[in-house]
């Protein structure tokens, strides 16, 4: 029973909780572009057009009847880059990096060590070799190790943020706290895993199972702001949006 | 904020008469405020047109709905939905209100239930006192904060006219202080004084054609 | 003020506006990151009562939750919420994209409809 159980984990059920995953992304994604439609223009009555830019006379100079273009200086060149930076940097100070600097690069390192671990896991790509028969490149156990410990202090760290800080407390539910573990036990359980501590079968379905669940959560979820942080920011009309927001529900 | 008050509601029936079914649409923004049209208002003038209208024999269905502000297209979803029902729009918005329906829907009538008044302050409850002309060359700066455009009669920039009377109040309105007199008063007891002797040069009437205001960070957005 | 409030209406309303509204109640996150972007959550001591998405949480989340079974009593209590302790000036910040001044607005909306909004100048302060 209990062999059979592992076999259905192992076997099945990953293809169930990956067909689940993606099949949930691209369902979502395709229900957010039905129930959203494109903005009308209209609706941004009256914003004035630059005037066209006037073409850069050549300037002639003395005895040449053409003047060769002034070659671009350093600085020039770099223009474009440096308004690029300016305001990037003008976009940042209004965002989270200057007002939670704390907050902001936890949950940078948190989310970007929550893909990175995973897929780039020696062990996994192992296993992803066997049924495709290619692999992607792999990090090596110690740095991914290294990873998953970072990845847990940051979990922790939202962890202690919703238990002692007020204002995350007063709305704070059960269910955050749900999320919560289900993103973790399956970094909790491989780290175990890797160390043999405990009863390694138990870690390993636990780990196996709670990876599974997580992945079918993702879509249908408060997780499913993976994809939904995306696809909002087509309607966000302001500093942070992709697309100037131009989608509308 | 910006104060507006009713208009006299025959004139209102009068607008609106041709049609049978209208929206009466409030406004949650400042003609709310100033208790002009907010939805307590809105009720008020639907009943208020419902027994004009029964006396008159008309037959006129008059409905209401609020919105949380009349110059902002995120708050009209409530409004995009019903609005195929109706024949014609009744605003109790401001007159930037009353233009952006009228805009959004191009289709349909709007009628302003309101006169928009000015830009004024709240005196106090039901109170209310027009403190800028939004001339858009401020000069509050030199003159002790007191608006020589808003509050002379004559909108005078370089001093009073001549006609103050002896207590102080404008010639054209004894109600009236006179704005210079003011001015003269607050910059003396700030001992700015040596301000009311600059001369400020004609100003430029920008406020001839439509202005817009985009904010620095946004230029680069709207403007191609 | 004791009329009962139209549940069919609130109802109907909610349903309306059911697949945005319920995708932004369920995505956020919980995580509080909107509260300085606040005017009145700074200007209040950090009370947790002016956070942004407590605002919605308490107002339009609970209105969800309940499924529109709510009596007037109720809207009564989450009028401060969506009035007082916020003067839609559409400037908070969420980083999921959460489109919080949407909410609270349809939040007033509801209220609206069943007749409950500030009616004297007074109850806004």
């Amino acid at each position: 029973m209990m062999a059979q159980f592992v076999l259905f984990i192992k076997g099945p059920m990953v293809w169930i909780a990956f067909g689940v995953f993606f099949g949930g992304l691209v369902v979502q994604a395709w229900r957010f572009i039905s129930v959203t439609r494109k903005k009308d223009p209209d609706y941004l009555p009256g914003a004035p057009k630059k005037k066209k830019n006037k073409k850069k006379k050549t300037k002639k100079t003395l005895g040449k009847a053409v003047a060769k273009p002034k070659r671009k200086g350093i600085m020039e060149r770099l223009q474009p880059l440096i308004r690029f930076a300016d305001k990037s940097y003008d976009n940042l100070e209004n965002s989270m990096f200057f007002t939670h600097p704390v907050v902001a690069v936890v949950s940078v390192i948190f989310h970007v060590f929550l893909f990175v671990t995973p897929i780039f896991l020696l062990a996994h790509n192992e296993l992803f070799r066997k049924a495709f028969g290619f692999s992607l490149p792999g990090l090596s156990d110690r740095t991914t190790d290294m990873l998953t410990i970072i990845f847990l202090m940051c979990g922790a760290f939202f962890l202690f943020r919703r238990i002692f800080t007020k204002r995350v407390r007063a709305i704070t539910t059960l269910y955050d706290y749900l999320v919560l573990l289900v993103t973790l036990t399956p970094f909790i359980t491989g780290f175990l895993a890797f160390r043999q501590w405990g009863d390694y079968q138990t870690v390993m379905i636990v780990h196996i199972v709670s990876g599974e669940l997580m992945l079918i959560f993702i879509p249908f979820s408060k997780l499913g702001h993976m994809i939904y942080f995306f696809l909002y920011r087509l309607l966000i009309g302001s500093e942070y949006s992709f697309g100037q927001g131009k989608r509308a529900w | 904020m910006i104060v507006g008050e009713r208009k006299p509601l025959e004139e209102i029936a009068k607008m609106m008469q041709a049609y049978r079914k209208v929206l009466n649409i409030g406004c949650g923004g400042c003609t709310s405020m100033c208790l002009a049209g907010g939805q307590k208002e809105v009720s008020q003038l639907n009943r208020d047109l419902e027994n004009h209208f029964q006396d008159q024999g008309g037959d006129i269905r008059i409905h209401e709905l609020t919105i949380e502000r009349q110059c902002n297209a995120e708050f009209f979803a409530d409004l995009d939905e019903i609005i195929a029902n109706y024949d014609a729009v009744l605003s109790m918005a401001c007159g930037a209100g009353v233009q952006f329906v009228a805009d959004r829907y191009p289709h349909k009538p709007v009628f302003p239930s309101l006169n928009t008044t000015f830009v004024g302050i709240d005196r106090d409850v039901g109170w209310y006192e027009e403190n800028c002309r939004t001339c858009g060359d401020c000069v509050l700066g030199d003159t002790a904060g007191i608006c020589p455009v808003t509050r002379c009669a004559k909108s005078l920039f370089n001093g009073p006219c001549g006609g103050t009377r002896a207590d102080g109040t404008c010639e054209v309105d004894p109600d009236t202080p006179c704005a210079w007199y003011e001015i003269h008063k607050r910059l003396k007891g700030q001992d700015r004084l040596d301000l009311i002797m600059k001369v400020r040069p004609a100003r430029e009437w920008v406020n001839q054609t439509r202005r817009s205001v985009i904010q620095e960070p946004y230029k680069e957005r709207y403007t191609k | 003020m004791s009329t009962p409030v139209n549940r069919d209406q609130i109802k109907r309303m909610l349903k309306a506006r059911k697949s945005r509204m319920k995708r932004y109640l369920s995505h956020c996150m919980h995580c509080g990151v909107c509260a300085e972007s606040c005017f009145l959550y700074m200007k209040n001591d950090k009370d947790p009562q002016y956070l942004p998405s407590y605002k919605v949480l308490n107002s339009l989340g609970k209105l969800y939750k309940k499924g529109g079974r709510v009596d007037r009593a109720f809207l009564l209590k989450i009028k401060p919420i969506v009035w007082k302790n916020c003067v839609l000036c559409r400037r908070c910040y969420c980083p999921v994209g959460v489109d919080v001044p949407a909410m609270i607005a349809f939040a007033r909306s509801i209220c609206r409809s069943q007749g409950v909004y500030p009616e004297e100048t007074q109850s806004w302060l």
